[in-house]
């Protein structure tokens, strides 16, 4: 009994301390970047600030954006970032995790500190128009601090979410999609073609160094006889007789074929794989519910912030 | 003799091709700066073309702060007259630049300093929004600040390591200079909103 009582006690001694190790303060490094598991997910809560409900309206609203305009969005609630500058901290996240299309520079990141009650916009380079300093400011007044003031994490998330993506519906259309398809069709396309050209050169060769006449070296070996030796399960043996052109040298080759008409046994089967292998490599043109990436985006350290 | 010939042909060659892919990619770092540069410049003219507004919707409610006011607008003036092209940059010229725009930012908190005592203005949606957008410009020139210090840096040091500093020298790529840390110029002036 007494033993039980103090595995008890050390077990929750164990518990705590994992508990003060959760608050300790995150870094640039140590907040997970959940999009690159899976590219449905924008929202890093590490420290649970968020609802699990909250996280997927999130999710679901950020992802139907990038859909339509391309816009990535990264959100991350945090308890607490130390004594680190949460101006520094949202830009350092931005750089790392790259977020935004290369080409567009559109991401944007969104973080709130829970211990220094404060809320950060980083506007990427290609998103300052849309969503200037003024309106990201106007809506962390409005629509985030009135909730994050009475601790209501939730609502002010997915209030200010909502009204940035009023804000960025239809402010630039998503070419993305299409030309990354495109491209991974025309690539697929191309190297099937260099593949079979490349297969038809190697037989080229094959065939063209199986003229050269082993006595006057000149290539004008032609096939002049051949007799069956014998035929089993679809593969031919037979005995070829090659005359030289030039000079009149005869050599004698043994070759094995199969017989293409030849169903049964063995007959076909390279043909399957080959046949097999090829649509396996279209197929994983889909995506699925894999891992996404942000897209390179840069940011020169637009947006607001405001402390409620 | 006809094999000194072939040496000395081939080490030119040698020589000449080293010379070029130096060459080549001074260049590019030289251009990287000068573009960083020119993004320095457009955020602090950005911060510029900013105070007129700021000045104006202000005087609206703190009439008697004249002189604070027309401190911002003088120091506006004078930072605007200094212009700077990248190609003749000096640690001069830079300074110069530096201490002007600095004088603005001095001058600029001091007038959002006085704006804590006028409690219809800082209800203002207007001014709200002045102030959020010279929040994001001094954020900005923070970091393009920072992006054209890390060029110049890396370029001054790719010049001057060896064999590429004797091309520079023949070339007449010369070392850049970048901002100097100074008292409260490394990151954005702490201006409480």
């Amino acid at each position: 009994m007494n033993l039980l009582k103090k595995t008890m006690l050390f077990l929750l001694l164990c518990l705590s301390f994992q508990a003060k190790a959760q608050n300790n303060a995150y870094t640039v490094e140590s907040v997970p970047n959940v999009h690159l598991e899976n590219k449905m997910r924008y929202v890093s809560n590490p420290g649970g600030l968020l609802s699990q409900e909250a996280c997927a309206a999130i999710d679901s609203m950020l992802w139907k954006l990038e859909q339509k305009t391309s816009i990535e969005v990264a959100v991350i609630a945090l308890p607490s970032i130390g004594n680190e500058n949460s101006f520094d901290f949202a830009l350092g996240i931005f750089n790392a995790w790259k977020v935004g299309k290369k080409s567009k520079d559109n991401g944007l990141v969104i973080l709130l500190v829970e211990d220094q009650r404060t809320i950060r916009f980083i506007t990427g380079y290609g998103l300052e128009g849309d969503l200037p300093d003024a309106i990201c400011k106007r809506i962390q007044v409005k629509k985030m601090n009135p909730f994050f003031r009475n601790n209501n994490w939730d609502g002010g998330m997915v209030s200010g979410i909502q009204a940035v993506c009023a804000r960025l519906d239809g402010s630039m259309t998503n070419d993305e999609l299409n030309n990354e398809e495109g491209g991974n069709i025309m690539f697929l396309f191309f190297a099937a073609g260099g593949f079979i050209i490349l297969l038809a050169f190697i037989g080229g060769i094959a065939s063209w160094r199986a003229t050269r006449c082993p006595k006057c070296k000149q290539h004008k070996l032609m096939r002049t006889d051949s007799k069956l030796l014998s035929y089993r399960h679809g593969v031919k043996r037979e005995e070829v007789v090659y005359t030289c052109q030039n000079c009149g040298h005869k050599i004698i080759r043994e070759t094995e074929s199969s017989d293409d008409n030849y169903r049964g046994g063995r007959g076909g089967l390279g043909g399957g794989i080959f046949l097999g292998g090829l649509g396996g490599g279209l197929g994983s043109g889909g995506g699925g519910f894999s891992g996404g990436s942000f897209g390179g985006g840069m940011s020169g350290g637009g947006g607001a912030g405001s402390d409620f | 003799m006809k094999k000194s010939v072939i040496i000395a042909i081939t080490v030119i060659v040698l020589i000449a091709l080293l010379g070029s892919s130096a060459y080549n990619s001074m260049v590019d770092k030289q251009e990287g700066v000068t573009k960083a540069w020119s993004n320095v410049e457009n955020q602090y003219q950005r911060r510029s073309d900013l105070i007129p507004n700021l000045v104006n919707t202000v005087k609206g409610y703190a009439k008697h702060e004249k002189t604070t006011l027309e401190g911002v607008i003088a120091a506006r003036s004078k930072a605007t007259q200094i212009t700077i092209d990248p190609d003749k940059l000096t640690p001069e010229k830079l300074q110069a630049y530096q201490k002007a725009q600095g004088d603005v930012t001095t001058a600029l908190g001091k007038l959002l300093a006085i704006t804590e005592n006028y409690p219809d203005l800082k209800a203002n949606q207007n001014f709200l929004e002045l102030q959020a957008q010279l929040e994001g410009t001094e954020n900005r020139i923070a970091v393009e600040r920072g992006r054209f210090n890390e060029l110049a840096k890396e370029y001054n040091a790719y010049i001057r390591k060896f064999p590429r500093n004797m091309f520079a020298g023949m070339f007449g790529f010369e070392k850049r200079p970048y901002f100097e840390a100074e008292a409260g110029s490394e990151k954005a002036p702490a201006v409480e909103f």
